[in-house]
C-alpha cells in the first residue's frame, strides 16, 4: 500500500508541502510548541470558533492531507491519540470545580472526548463512511495506522486517512513535568542527545497521512509493515523482534538505508538505542527526530512522515543532521520508536 | 437596560467565543439565532449557562428559551425582570 499524501503540524516548519530546506527551530527549555498556520484560509469561521488548539490542528493537518490527495471523501477516517482534547477537558473539569458541579460548559464537554477530530472531519467533509478513533497511549498511532493498513489489505478500502493528535497543555505539562518527564534544567532542543540527565522534551503535533491501495505517480512511498511489542525484557528481545519484523518482509538489516530512531535525550530512555547502535544496527546510517518534534506518545508519526518525505525527496531536509548520511539512493527506511520504555514500533517504508 | 445590554454583547463575545465580533457589531434587537448571529441550539445551551453564571439566573421552562434569547434586548428584559421579581 502506498502513502499518497501527508499533512504535518508540528513544532517546525512543517506545515505545507513545499521542501524543507530551513534551519530546525530552536526551543529553549523543556517544552516545544507546534506551529500553526493561520486557520481562515481552511477552517469555515463559523466552525472554528468552537475548535480547540488541537482541534485545528488536527482538522487542518487532515485537510491539507486530503488536498494533497486530492480526495474528498476518504473510504475511512482513523485517528489515534493517547491525550485527546486536553484543553476541553481542563476546561469542563476546571469549571466542574469552580462552579460547584452545577454549571458545565457544554461546548468544551462536547468537544473533549478521544474521537472529536476524526469526528469533526467526518462531519466537515459530510463523511458518514467507517470512522474510528484508537486510544492506546504509546500505541495509539500505531493501533490506527495498523486498522488503516488492514482496512486497505482487506479491501475494505481504497483509501484511508490515518493521523495521529496529541497537544501538551499548561496543566499536562505540569503534571508530567512534576513526574519526572521532563528534563529539570533549561536545554535546547538541538542539544538533547549529548545530555547524561533524566527526563526528555514536551513536544505536540498532527500528522495525517492518506493510504492508498493503488499507486500514483505522486505517492511518498510504500507502506511495507508495522510491527508493535510491549514492554520486551532485554535488548536482547528487541533485536529478536527487529530479525524477526525483517525476516518477515524477507529481507534483513543489510537491506535497510536509513534508520529513524526515537531517541529523546532521556539517558534512561535512550540505553535501548545506544545498544542496539553497537549491536544490530551497528554501522547503519541512523537519524533522529525528537529534537524536531518533542516527545509525546504519537511522535512515532512524526517520524513516518519524515521517512516518507525522506523517501520521496530522496534527500534528508535540512532539519536533519546528516553527518552520518551516505549519498546513495534510499530505498528503505526502518523507523524504530519506544515510548517510555513500554511501547515500542516497528515501521517498515520502501521508495516507490 | 443600556449597561445591561452592553455587558450581554461582551459575555456572549466571550462565551460563544465569537471570533471578529465586537460588541457594537451586534444590534439590539438583531436576532441571536438563525438569520441574525447564527447562533445554534449548542449555543443555545450557552446562553443559559451564561444567564446562570453571570445572573444566577435557572432558566426552568425551556419553553421560554426562544422568547428569552430572541435578541440582546429580549434577554436584558428577561434579567431586569428576574431581578426585580427577586428584589
Amino acid at each position: 500500500m502506498y502513502i499518497r499524501a501527508t499533512g504535518n503540524i508540528s513544532p517546525q516548519k512543517t506545515f505545507g508541502h513545499g521542501p524543507i530546506d530551513e534551519a530546525p527551530v530552536v526551543y529553549n527549555g523543556n517544552r516545544l510548541v507546534a506551529i500553526e498556520p493561520d486557520y481562515k484560509d481552511i477552517i469555515d469561521p463559523k466552525l472554528i470558533r468552537r475548535m480547540s488548539r488541537i482541534i485545528r490542528m488536527g482538522v487542518a493537518a487532515a485537510m491539507e492531507c486530503l488536498q494533497e490527495a486530492n480526495v474528498k471523501m476518504p473510504d475511512a477516517i482513523v485517528t489515534g491519540t493517547a491525550y485527546g482534547c486536553l484543553e476541553d477537558t481542563n476546561s469542563f473539569l476546571s469549571k466542574m470545580v469552580q462552579f460547584n458541579e452545577e454549571l458545565l460548559t457544554p461546548t468544551a464537554f462536547i468537544q473533549s472526548t478521544h474521537n472529536t477530530i476524526g469526528a469533526q472531519i467526518g462531519l466537515m467533509l459530510q463523511c458518514n463512511n467507517y470512522n474510528n478513533a484508537f486510544v492506546h497511549r504509546g500505541f495509539s498511532f500505531e493501533s490506527a495506522l495498523l486498522d488503516g493498513m488492514m482496512l486497505i489489505k482487506e479491501n475494505e478500502a481504497g483509501n484511508v486517512l490515518v493521523g495521529a493528535i496529541d497537544e501538551i497543555i499548561n496543566a499536562s505539562h505540569t503534571i508530567l513535568n512534576r513526574l519526572g518527564l521532563y528534563k529539570q534544567s533549561n536545554i535546547c532542543n538541538l542539544d538533547i542527545y549529548q545530555s547524561t540527565s533524566k527526563g526528555t522534551i514536551a513536544g505536540e503535533g498532527a500528522t495525517f497521512f492518506l493510504l492508498a491501495n493503488e499507486p500514483s505517480n505522486t505517492d511518498y512511498a510504500k507502506l511495507d509493515g508495522l510491527h508493535t511489542f510491549y514492554k520486551p525484557a532485554s535488548v536482547t528481545e528487541v533485536e529478536q523482534q527487529v530479525n524477526n519484523f525483517l525476516q518477515k518482509h524477507q529481507i534483513g538489516i543489510g537491506d535497510i538505508d536509513l534508520i529513524i530512531t526515537g531517541k529523546n535525550g532521556d539517558a534512561a530512555s535512550d540505553k535501548i538505542y545506544d545498544a542496539l547502535s553497537t549491536s544490530i544496527f551497528n554501522g547503519k546510517a541512523a537519524i533522529n527526530y525528537k529534537h524536531l518534534c518533542g516527545e509525546y506518545p504519537t511522535a512515532a508519526a512524526f517520524a513516518v512522515w519524515l521517512a516518507a518525505k525522506i523517501l520521496k525527496t530522496q534527500k534528508l531536509p535540512a532539519i536533519i543532521d546528516s553527518h552520518q548520511f551516505t549519498e546513495k539512493k534510499i530505498k528503505k527506511i526502518l523507523v524504530y520508536n519506544q515510548y517510555l520504555g513500554i511501547h515500542h514500533s516497528l515501521t517498515l517504508l520502501s521508495a516507490c | 437596560m443600556d449597561k445591561l445590554m452592553s455587558d450581554l454583547k461582551s459575555q456572549i463575545i466571550a462565551q460563544l467565543n465569537l471570533q471578529d465580533t465586537k460588541p457594537e457589531d451586534i444590534g439590539d434587537d438583531q436576532p441571536l439565532f438563525v438569520e441574525g448571529l447564527g447562533l445554534d441550539s449548542i449555543d443555545a445551551l450557552e446562553l443559559i449557562v451564561l444567564l446562570q453564571q453571570h445572573y444566577k439566573i435557572k432558566l426552568s421552562n425551556a419553553e421560554e428559551g426562544p422568547k428569552v434569547f430572541k435578541s440582546v434586548r429580549t434577554m436584558a428584559e428577561y434579567i431586569t425582570a428576574h431581578q426585580a421579581q427577586n428584589a
